[in-house]
C-alpha cells in the first residue's frame, strides 16, 4: 500500500535517474528542474525517501536551480525533528527548495513571550504545531466556566505566537489543528472539562483565527482522520523521544504541509484539464453514442461518473479554471453537454474545449496559451495510463494526477494531491473561473470583430483604482508573490510589508480593479510608488496576465502621471530587474517613452520621464478613482 | 545465508542509507557508539525503518536497547520466528 495513491507510480530506473541527479551535482553542475521535481514526485519507499531527502539536503544551499525558495521555522510543544528532512524532499516535488530552522525542544512559551531569536532573518512562515503540553486543558470535569477560561488561554497564547513570528521573522504561523484525543464515553464531547471537548473547541478556535486572517492552518486532524488515529499516532515513539505523531508519517504529513506551502507561493494548480471518455463518463462517446454511454442513475459507475462531475464543479466554484482534452471529433464530444440529461457539466463551465485527433501533449500546451497560463499551473485528469504517461513525459510541469482506471477513486486522488490547495478564499478567487472563461469567449470576439479598438471598446470596461487597504491586502499579497511575467522588478513583499506600506509616509501602493461587460476580473494590478522630494520611484509595478492588450497598463500609467503632476512631481524614475520570466515587459517604460539612465551589470535597467514630458495614451476604460 | 546473516545483510543495508557518512564496517557488534550519525535523535527514525522492512513492532522497553546491532538482530530473529 501506497501513502501517496495520487503520485506515479515508481520508475523502473529511478535509482539510476537519481544517481545521474547526485552525479551531475558531484560534477558541479545544476540538475534539470522539471526531472528534479518528478521523480521526487513518485510513489517513494522507504529507502527512496531517504534518498531524496539526502538530495535536497545536497541541493540547499547551492542556488535555487529552479525551484522557489522557501524558509520555514518549526516551533513545536513536541519534538518536529523528524519533519525537517521529509520537508526538503516534499518540497523538491511541488517546485520548492525549503530550507529549515528548527526551534529549540520546548520553546514554546519563550518564543511566544520573550525575545529570543531562534529563527535567523526573515521567513516565510513559523509551522506551529502544538498539543495539551502548551495549548494546556480544562482542569475539571463538568467546569464549563473554567473550560472557557482555559481556551482563551490557548487563544492568547497562539495569537502571541503569530505575533512574534510577524515581528520578528516578518511572515505568518501556520498552526496545525490537533487530532482528537481518545475518547472514554461516547459522550466526552458533550461533557464540559473532558479532552476531547476541549480538543473540539480549540481546533473550531483555530478554524476562526484562520478565517479572520490572524494565522493559516495545517488541518492536521483532517489527515490524522484519514490515515486513522491507529497509523497516525504512535505512543511508543511519543514517549520514546516525544515525537507527536508516529514518525513513519512524517513523509505523508510533510506533503501535505507542502502543499500549502506551495500554495503560498502560487504554485498551486489553477487550472484543470479533463479528457472525456472514461473520465467523465463510463465508455466512447463515439463508440457507443448518447444512449450507450454509463452516466448516472443506470449503473454504480454512471453514479461515481455524476460524483465525479459534481467534485469537478465544486473545484470550478473555487475558482479552477476547467479545459476540455479529448480525442474525439469536436461535434460528437459536445454532444452529452448539450443533450444528455445527468450531465452535471455543462460546456458553459469551460473555458476551452479541445476535441481533435492532435497528440494530447500539443493540445495541452495550446490550452495553456489559451488560458495565459504556464504549464505548472495546470493539472490534467485522464483515465488512460498511457496518455498520462505521454503528458508527463512531453510535458514534466503538468501535474498528472494519477487518479486510476476506477472512476470511485478520481475525487480522493485529486483531492488528496493538495494540487488545488489554497488559502483562505476570497471573493477574487471565486470569480476567477468565469474571468478565464470570459477571456476565452472575448477572444472570440476579438476575431469576429476586426478592429482592436473597437473590440476594446465592446468590452465596456471600467477600472477601479484605490490605495492599499485592509480588505485588498489578502489579494494584494497574493499579486504580489506570484506574479512572474507582467511583473517589473519582481520584488517579493509579505503581508507585513503591505500593512506597512499603507500607513508609511514616504510611500504609497495602488490596487487595480477591472470588470468589464463579461466578468469581474477582480484585482488585477498593484503599483508601488517610493516618494521622495520632487521624484517618485516605481518600485513594484505588477499585472496579472487575465487581462493582457487591453489598455490596462495606459490607464494605470495616465492616471499615475495625472497624479504626480497634482502631487507637483517634477519626475517619476523606475526600474526594469529581468528575470527568466518577465521578458514580454523588457520594453515597458520605453513605450511610455521613458529615457534610460543608467543600465547595470546585472542587466537591470534604470528609467525617467519628466513628468511635463508624459504623453497620455488613449484609452477605452472608464476609471474610477478613490484615491 | 544463515537467517542471522540475511538479517545482519539487510539491517546494515538500511543502515547504509540513513547513516550515510559512516563507510566503516557494520557488524552484529556494531553499536551507536561506532557511527556518529546515529544518536537519540535518528535512533527512532531507524526503528521506524526497522519496522517497516520486517513488518513487525518493537515493544516500549525494546526500543532503547537496540543501539548494539546484535541485539537488535536476536530480537528480529525471535519476532519473525
Amino acid at each position: 500500500m501506497t501513502d501517496f495513491p495520487w503520485r506515479k507510480p515508481l520508475d523502473d530506473d529511478w535509482g539510476a535517474q537519481i544517481a545521474e541527479i547526485e552525479a551531475t551535482l558531484s560534477a558541479g553542475g545544476v540538475p534539470d528542474y522539471a526531472r528534479t521535481k518528478a521523480l521526487a514526485n513518485q510513489r517513494l519507499g522507504m529507502r527512496e525517501q531517504l534518498k531524496v531527502e539526502r538530495l535536497a539536503a545536497r541541493m540547499r544551499g547551492r542556488g535555487q536551480q529552479g525551484f522557489t525558495p522557501f524558509k520555514i521555522g518549526l516551533l513545536g510543544s513536541r519534538t518536529l525533528s523528524y519533519l525537517a528532512a521529509p520537508l526538503a524532499a516534499a518540497g523538491l516535488a511541488r517546485g520548492l527548495m525549503v530550507e529549515v530552522q528548527e526551534a529549540p525542544y520546548n520553546s514554546v512559551a519563550r518564543f511566544a513571550f520573550s525575545a529570543p531569536t531562534f529563527f535567523e532573518g526573515a521567513l516565510d512562515a513559523v509551522l506551529v504545531v502544538l498539543d495539551e503540553s502548551a495549548l494546556g486543558r480544562a482542569p475539571r470535569l463538568l467546569d464549563a466556566a473554567a473550560e472557557d477560561e482555559a481556551l482563551r488561554q490557548a487563544t492568547s497564547l497562539v495569537d502571541a505566537i503569530a505575533a512574534a513570528a510577524r515581528s520578528r521573522n516578518g511572515c505568518p504561523v501556520i498552526v496545525a489543528t490537533q487530532p482528537p484525543p481518545l475518547q472514554i464515553a461516547a459522550a466526552d464531547i458533550a461533557t464540559p472539562g473532558s479532552a476531547a471537548r476541549f480538543n473540539l473547541r480549540v481546533n473550531m478556535m483555530l478554524a476562526d483565527g484562520a478565517a479572520e486572517g490572524r494565522w493559516l492552518l495545517w488541518d492536521q486532524a483532517a489527515l490524522a482522520a484519514w490515515v486513522g488515529l491507529e497509523r497516525w499516532l504512535d505512543p511508543i515513539s511519543f514517549h520514546a523521544a516525544k515525537v507527536p505523531f508516529n514518525v513513519q508519517m512524517c513523509p505523508l504529513a510533510a506533503d501535505n504541509i507542502a502543499g500549502i506551502l506551495a500554495a503560498m507561493k502560487g504554485k498551486a494548480a489553477r487550472a484543470l484539464v479533463l479528457d472525456l471518455d472514461n473520465t467523465l463518463w463510463g465508455g466512447v462517446i463515439g463508440d457507443d453514442g448518447i444512449g450507450g454511454i454509463r452516466l448516472g442513475q443506470n449503473s454504480p459507475e454512471g453514479e461515481a461518473f455524476v460524483a465525479f462531475q459534481n467534485f469537478v464543479l465544486s473545484l470550478r466554484d473555487r475558482g479552477a479554471v476547467l479545459a476540455v482534452c479529448s480525442k474525439n471529433d469536436e461535434a460528437v464530444a459536445r454532444m452529452p453537454f448539450a443533450n444528455h440529461p445527468d450531465m452535471i457539466l455543462r460546456e458553459q463551465h469551460f473555458a476551452v474545449f479541445q476535441a481533435n485527433w492532435n497528440d494530447k501533449a500539443t493540445n495541452i500546451s495550446s490550452i495553456a496559451q489559451a488560458l495565459n497560463l504556464g504549464l505548472e499551473s495546470l493539472a490534467y485528469v485522464d483515465d488512460n495510463p498511457a496518455e498520462r504517461e505521454r503528458v508527463r513525459q512531453e510535458l514534466p510541469l503538468v501535474a498528472t494526477i494519477e487518479v486510476g482506471e476506477d472512476p470511485s477513486f478520481f475525487i480522493e486522488r485529486i483531492a488528496r494531491s493538495g494540487v488545488f490547495q489554497h488559502l483562505a478564499l476570497n471573493a477574487d478567487d471565486l470569480a476567477r473561473a468565469s474571468s478565464y472563461e470570459s477571456f476565452a469567449r472575448a477572444a472570440d470576439i476579438r476575431t469576429q470583430l476586426g478592429n482592436y479598438d473597437d473590440y476594446l471598446r465592446s468590452l465596456e470596461m471600467q477600472m477601479t483604482i484605490s490605495p492599499f487597504d485592509a480588505v485588498g491586502r489578502p489579494r494584494i499579497v497574493q499579486l504580489v508573490n506570484k506574479s512572474n511575467q507582467f511583473n517589473l522588478t519582481t520584488r517579493r513583499y509579505n503581508e507585513e510589508d503591505i500593512r506597512k506600506m499603507q500607513e508609511g509616509a514616504d510611500v504609497f501602493g495602488w490596487q487595480v480593479r477591472l470588470d468589464d461587460r463579461f466578468a469581474q476580473h477582480g484585482m488585477i494590478g498593484v503599483v508601488i510608488v517610493r516618494e521622495r522630494a520632487a521624484e517618485w520611484e516605481i518600485d513594484s509595478w505588477l499585472q496579472s496576465c487575465r487581462v493582457l492588450e487591453r489598455g490596462v497598463e495606459q490607464c494605470m500609467m495616465n492616471t499615475l502621471f495625472t497624479a504626480a503632476s497634482a502631487a507637483k512631481v517634477e519626475r517619476v524614475v523606475a526600474r526594469y530587474i529581468p528575470t527568466d520570466r518577465n521578458q514580454m515587459v523588457a520594453d515597458f517604460y520605453t513605450r511610455f517613452g521613458f529615457e534610460v539612465t543608467k543600465r547595470h551589470e546585472d542587466s537591470s535597467v534604470e528609467f525617467l520621464c519628466p513628468v511635463p514630458a508624459y504623453k497620455p495614451k488613449p484609452v477605452f476604460i472608464e476609471t474610477n478613482l478613490n484615491l | 545465508m544463515s537467517i542471522h546473516n540475511a538479517y545482519l545483510t539487510q539491517v546494515a543495508d538500511i543502515m547504509r542509507d540513513l547513516f550515510d557518512e559512516h563507510t566503516g564496517p557494520i557488524t552484529e557488534a556494531t553499536t551507536a557508539r561506532d557511527i556518529a550519525q546515529w544518536d537519540s535523535l535518528s535512533h527512532v527514525r531507524f526503528m521506524a525503518l526497522v519496522e517497516q522492512e520486517f513488518g513487525i513492532r518493537f515493544t516500549t522497553a525494546e526500543v532503547q536497547t537496540f543501539t548494539n546491532l546484535g541485539s537488535l538482530i536476536d530480537a528480529l530473529i525471535k519476532r519473525k520466528s
